[in-house]
């Protein structure tokens, strides 16, 4: 039996990471795993992008082999306690479920290893093949991949710490965890992605990111010394506007090492239409 | 003299900050002292602005009279927090304390807070006749309005009560609590010296504890006269992220005085694109400019439908800023993005 593979897709905030992480996973899905898509994040990103109503903690089948859920810190807290810190029989679970629960509001880490803990034992389980987590933008995915050391420097002793050292080790196995970078080919979006490798690296925080970049325009379809023969007005700046976008983009793909290119979607699309077209683009995965 | 302060809030992503920087520019143009502060951790405003290291410390803009921007160091804001309201001793302890080391990084209400205090301060300075801050993404930005009271409630919170046993206690209290036989097996559990740790912590941030909410009350004050711009894309994410901002500010009572639409494309794009491209001979060359124009003229009405859905929601003005690729890095480029628009204007300026 092949171990299950723990991919988060993070990025910087409006690069697409909900319809990439929703693209993978259906892609994943097509090839006939089993897969987890589970959302870290409050907004209902990944769920419109699989074409889905409202995630909720229990995985819900929305394709063939794919199922969806969304970590729920209330229900994410109680399973915490219950399978994981093992909570002896007899034990006033309720209480410790309640301080841990105003920990989680002022003891740094707490709250982030209750939830990047989830996918992590979602992928002890066993049970499936892939599972693909919406992780949060940047910054705020570096502070739940720093929880577990937190936790060690703060808690010298228990289950807490025990239960911490556990989870950073497999997401510091490369052989079961991978990291996604979702970026655009634009300045901000490239500046933040490198400064987050960089830092990455500088704190071993996990495994080398792999990179996507998202919402490449078709290069060449307008030569920009043709601008000049097309009427002034919608058909000319929209022309210009495609040459600018494409210049831009070709500077700024050479500035970083992308695993693969995803298009850019441009129309009406719904959110799960976007996420099929660029599953359709990623073809079979490694 | 009094401070006009504008929030500039909205989704990550959206160019928050680069608007932050071109109304700030507008308004130092108009021969207002203008400030503006960004709190984004990622150095945006000074990609934005050509400055690096931007300080706590208000900087001179170069190129730009009246002009000055700031960057919130959340650290550095929660130490001149602690010893100016805190008794010396209490201060030392705190700042040595791990957890409160790693809330002031890490806690989002903390970054928030320490923000609303650099507000204050600077409108109490009079120095500058407007305000402009870039808030942070976390929490959608409600966060920078709820964290004076938030704070507070973590100073008098329902923790401490439970670990305690009081509102008011004193540090020998501790010995009660360690007593408390179900604490101590929550201790066990959960490990040491967790519990110990915090209650430690809040005891010493109680003793800050009028202090603190004083000043909580005057932040909101000043977070009630102040202006809130919401900006947003036409992208489905910032889109649900400003129709969540709006009812959490409902909440509190708070109504943004407009949203600005960031990276739109031209309207008349969408009515063009359906009629034939006369004068260019060329075949292929007039194939690729309709398929280009169409793109883009479906990428133009998606963002159409989303403005307008937003401006019949909630029925504040929308001010639509064009797309302009790269975004500009200097100061006229900037004015420029504001200027287009009528929102200097309708807040008064």
């Amino acid at each position: 039996m092949v171990a299950t593979r723990l991919i988060f897709v993070s990025g910087k905030g409006g690069t697409g990471k909900s319809a990439v992480a929703a693209g993978l996973a259906i892609t994943r899905a097509r090839g006939g795993e089993s897969v987890l898509a589970l959302d870290m994040a409050v907004s209902p990103g990944l769920a419109t992008h699989l074409g889905s109503k409202r995630l909720g903690y229990k995985p819900i089948e929305v394709r063939d082999g794919l199922f969806a859920m969304s970590v729920n810190r209330a229900a994410a807290l109680d399973e915490y306690l219950k399978l994981q810190l093992r909570v002896p029989q007899g034990a006033p679970t309720k209480q410790i479920a309640g301080v841990l629960n105003l920990l989680a509001d002022t003891a740094p880490g707490v709250r982030e290893i209750i939830s990047v803990g989830k996918p992590v034992h979602e992928t002890w389980k066993g049970t499936w093949d892939t599972v693909v987590v919406d992780a949060p933008s940047l910054g705020q995915f570096r502070s739940y991949l720093r929880a577990p050391k937190t936790i060690a420097e703060l808690v010298s002793t228990g289950n807490v710490r025990r239960q911490a050292r556990a989870l950073e080790e497999t997401l510091h196995d490369s052989a079961v965890t991978s990291i996604v970078f979702v970026t655009n080919p634009a300045e901000l979006p490239i500046n933040e992605t490198v400064e987050s490798i960089d830092i990455m690296r500088t704190e071993s925080l996990g495994p080398r990111p792999t990179i996507v970049m998202n919402r490449l325009l078709p290069a060449g379809l307008i030569d920009p010394d043709q601008l000049d023969a097309l009427p002034p007005g919608p058909v000319r700046d929209a022309a210009e506007l495609q040459t600018r976008l494409e210049a831009e983009q070709a500077m700024w793909v050479e500035a970083i090492d992308a695993a693969w290119s995803l298009p850019y979607l441009r129309g009406i699309l719904t959110p799960h239409e976007i996420s099929l077209q660029l599953s359709d683009a990623m073809g079979p995965v490694e | 003299m009094t401070t006009r302060t504008i929030i500039v809030t909205g989704a990550g992503g959206v160019g928050k900050t680069t608007i932050s920087a071109a109304i700030a520019a507008s308004l130092a143009t108009r021969g207002l002292r203008t400030l503006v502060l960004t709190i984004d951790p990622a150095k945006r405003l000074a990609d934005a602005l050509g400055i690096r290291d931007l300080g706590d410390e208000p900087e001179p803009v170069a190129g730009q009279d009246k002009m000055w921007a700031a960057m919130l160091d959340v650290s550095a804001s929660w130490e001149a927090i602690i010893y100016r309201y805190a008794e010396p001793d209490v201060g030392d302890r705190l700042l040595v304390n791990p957890y409160f080391r790693a809330i002031a990084d890490r806690f989002p209400a903390a970054q928030a807070y320490a923000a609303g205090e650099r507000m204050a301060e600077y409108i109490e300075s009079k120095q500058y006749d407007a305000l402009v801050i870039d808030t942070p993404p976390s929490g959608g930005g409600i966060d920078f309005y709820t964290a004076p009271a938030r704070t507070s409630d973590l100073v008098s919170g329902k923790l401490l009560k439970w670990l305690t046993g009081s509102h008011f206690p004193g540090r020998s209290v501790l010995y009660r609590f360690t007593a408390k036989p179900m604490l101590k097996l929550a201790d066990t559990i959960l490990g040491g010296p967790m519990l110990s740790g915090v209650a430690d912590f809040l005891l010493d941030l109680r003793t800050m504890y009028e202090n603190l909410s004083a000043r909580s009350r005057t932040m909101e004050r000043y977070l009630r006269q102040a202006t809130t711009v919401v900006v947003t894309t036409a992208d489905p994410t910032p889109v649900y992220e400003t129709k969540r901002f709006f009812h959490q500010l409902g909440g509190i009572s708070i109504v943004p005085a407009g949203i600005v639409f960031n990276r739109a494309l031209p309207l008349d794009w969408i009515e063009a694109a359906s009629k034939p491209i006369r004068g260019v001979p060329d075949a292929d060359l007039r194939a690729r400019a309709r398929v280009n124009l169409r793109t883009w003229a479906a990428e133009a009405r998606r963002q159409a439908d989303a403005a307008s859905e937003l401006a019949a929601r909630y029925g504040v003005p929308m001010y639509a800023i064009g797309l302009s690729t790269p975004v500009p890095d200097d100061l006229t480029g900037l004015r420029d993005l504001v200027e287009t628009t009528d929102l200097l204007k309708d807040l008064g300026f």
